[in-house]
């Protein structure tokens, strides 16, 4: 069931495309994320189902009801800031209690949501303090309390966590994620992280130069990524070019590949093959094992990531990155000729870009 | 300003000042205070021409400064000019400065230029124009038209520490975090960048205000003897009696610290908090 709906939704900064034709359902009580570069118009869009900035095309429907018009201040919309913008002449209680008080709420009710949302986020001690006396990661917590206080119909977050340290990122968006689905509200979360999209989103819409590129869950979006910008930005990708031969092979310049499924090219067409670094396998020796691919190259950086190991493999003069286990590391060593090995279902092939 | 958080000094060893801060700073003080301890001192000397410390003291000229017909309602008079000056310049600069920052930045250069005119025009030239322009009843040498034209001329003084003030919050999200909170234009004003911009707002109406009881010129050409101020009754004793017209100085420093007193603890009064968040800046 959708619940927020944008249709045929565009900007334009004088003349310029900021977002064009935007169609999206978003279901009740889901979380999607828009991810993409910035100057994609994906922080443009949440302004938009916000109220600030008017749509040159398009409409939006809430609930049914068609908000394209409807102010900032009465479409019962909850936000959070990358900038948190807590007031700092309030304390987190008044912070908290503002969207509440703007409401005419009585005095008692507010102090009885603004308790409850301070527990949610974890910050019960806080009520007192003054913004500036929280750390960052704590002022974008209250700044959450301060969106749900007011109980929105959608919550937006416009990048909450870029202005945060990598440790806290992780700790805030997983509470992010806990708190949304305890609370079953809706939800649309900007990023130009893909680590934070793919993880906490039921769905992902990667957006690029004002147009949506991808609308799916993470795994499809990591796994079958439907255009060469999706393939690209999600994730590493090693990308060979050639040109469409047969129904199952793409002829590179010094090699061919075999590839699952060519359906909707033709004979001779420019295509490029994606290949995930984690897909390929490394072979000191040459393998035997058919229907593969199986490409020599020499090894020529070795990168330790922690939990894997990145080679970088110099192949007809192409550096393609292949991952390694830790175990394995011991067997390879600079410059060491090897063998790549990838079966035919880690190629995705993407038309060319004629741009 | 009362700052109710202050930092705590970590280590014990004090800085000393090397001697030449020391000259630098005992050479400002007596360039700044002389003047002032010496209008004090002569207000209360019985005579000071031939000796280098007055021969003798007293509170004479201050009794008769107090018994001049005119003393309470030329001061009324300023007290009324510069309270309604302030009054007139919050409610333009406010909101305008307000919406040149969120909504129309472009706009912020020219209106950083507009406000440096007020200096580019001599005082007499303004007033002699607006007494020209102006020149139909009821404005016509009226109370009215002087507080239009201090207004003009110390709007700079008020613009400045607002136009800071606003730069140093992001108005813009405020005011968006505060519509989406459900607050109208006045709510957002109002509960949100008024009070965060309250140090600003408070500075500039010292400045204000501190200009417009001392302002002479426009008050003299513009109205004169219809609506004499502390000024201009000031000045009139320079000719009578030198002893008197530094007693009126001295009542018109203290009248002026006492407002800036006023402000300040009605301010701090008002708005710890915003105390705390320009001091947090």
């Amino acid at each position: 069931m959708s619940y927020l709906e944008l249709k045929n939704v565009s900007k334009f900064y004088s003349g310029v495309v900021a977002v064009q034709d935007f169609n999206l359902e978003i279901d009740k009580g889901s979380l999607v994320s828009f991810l993409g570069p910035s100057g994609c118009g994906k922080t443009t869009t949440l302004r938009m189902i916000a109220g600030f900035g008017r749509l040159d095309e398009g409409t939006i429907l809430l609930d049914g009801e068609d908000i394209t018009d409807v102010p900032p201040n009465r479409r019962d919309i909850g936000m959070v800031f990358q900038a948190y913008a807590l007031f700092p002449n309030m304390t987190v209680q008044g912070n908290i209690g503002f969207g509440l008080l703007m409401k005419k709420t009585p005095k008692k009710e507010i102090k009885k949501k603004v308790d409850h949302v301070l527990e949610l986020v974890r910050l019960q001690d806080t009520a007192k303090r003054f913004p500036h006396q929280l750390s960052g990661g704590q002022q974008q917590r209250i700044a959450l309390a301060r969106a749900l206080a007011v109980q929105p119909r959608v919550l937006l977050l416009d990048e909450p966590l870029s202005a945060l340290d990598a440790e806290v990122r992780v700790v805030l968006r997983g509470e992010i994620r806990r708190i949304q689905s305890e609370l079953a509200i809706t939800t649309v979360y900007v990023t130009h992280d893909q680590e934070e999209a793919l993880s906490i989103s039921d769905k992902v819409v990667v957006m690029n130069k004002g147009v949506i590129e991808q609308v799916g869950i993470p795994e499809e979006i990591y796994r079958a990524p439907k255009t060469h910008f999706v393939a690209t930005f999600i994730g590493t990708a090693n990308q060979f070019l050639g040109k469409v031969s047969g129904t199952n092979t793409v002829m590179c310049n010094h090699f061919h590949l075999l590839v699952d499924d060519l359906k909707g090219f033709n004979e001779g067409q420019r295509a490029v093959v994606l290949v995930r670094p984690e897909t390929i396998q490394v072979q000191p020796d040459p393998p035997e094992r058919k229907g593969w691919n199986i490409i020599p190259g020499e090894v020529e950086t070795i990168t330790f990531h922690g939990a894997v190991t990145r080679l970088g493999v110099n192949i007809y003069g192409q550096r393609v990155a292949a991952d390694i286990t830790v175990a394995h590391t011991k067997s390879i060593s600079l410059n060491q000729k090897i063998w790549l090995l990838f079966s035919p279902d880690a190629c995705q092939v993407m038309a060319v870009d004629e741009k | 300003m009362k700052q109710p958080q202050k930092p705590v000094r970590e280590t014990d060893t004090k800085i000393r000042p090397t001697g030449w801060q020391i000259l630098c700073i005992a050479l400002f003080l007596f360039y700044m205070l002389l003047p002032i301890l010496s209008t004090y001192v002569f207000s209360v000397a019985t005579r000071w021409d031939r000796t280098i410390l007055p021969e003798g003291y007293t509170l004479e000229f201050y009794i008769r400064a107090f018994q001049t017909s005119y003393f309470t309602i030329t001061l009324r008079n300023s007290l009324i000019l510069s309270v309604a000056t302030i009054v007139v310049s919050l409610i333009v600069i406010v909101p305008t400065v307000y919406w040149v920052h969120t909504r129309l930045t472009g706009l912020k250069p020219w209106l950083d230029v507009l406000m440096i005119l007020p200096f580019g025009i001599p005082t007499v030239v303004l007033a002699l124009a607006l007494v020209q322009v102006y020149n139909f009843p009821p404005i016509a040498r009226s109370p009215i038209l002087l507080i239009g034209a201090v207004v003009v001329y110390s709007m700079p003084f008020m613009y400045r520490p607002v136009s800071n003030a606003l730069q140093a919050i992001d108005a813009l999200t405020l005011t968006e975090a505060g519509q989406i909170l459900g607050a109208n234009v006045f709510q957002v004003l109002s509960k949100i960048i008024i009070p965060n911009i309250l140090p600003g707002i408070l500075s500039g109406s010292l400045l204000v205000f501190s200009t417009v009881f001392a302002e002479y010129t426009l008050t003299s050409l513009i109205v004169g003897a219809s609506f004499k101020t502390f000024p201009l009754l000031l000045v009139e004793y320079t000719r009578i009696n030198g002893n008197i017209a530094a007693a009126f100085s001295v009542v018109s420093f203290t009248i002026a610290w006492l407002f800036s007193i006023l402000l300040l603890w009605a301010g701090s009064k008002g708005q710890n908090a915003s105390a705390e968040t320009i001091q947090a800046r």
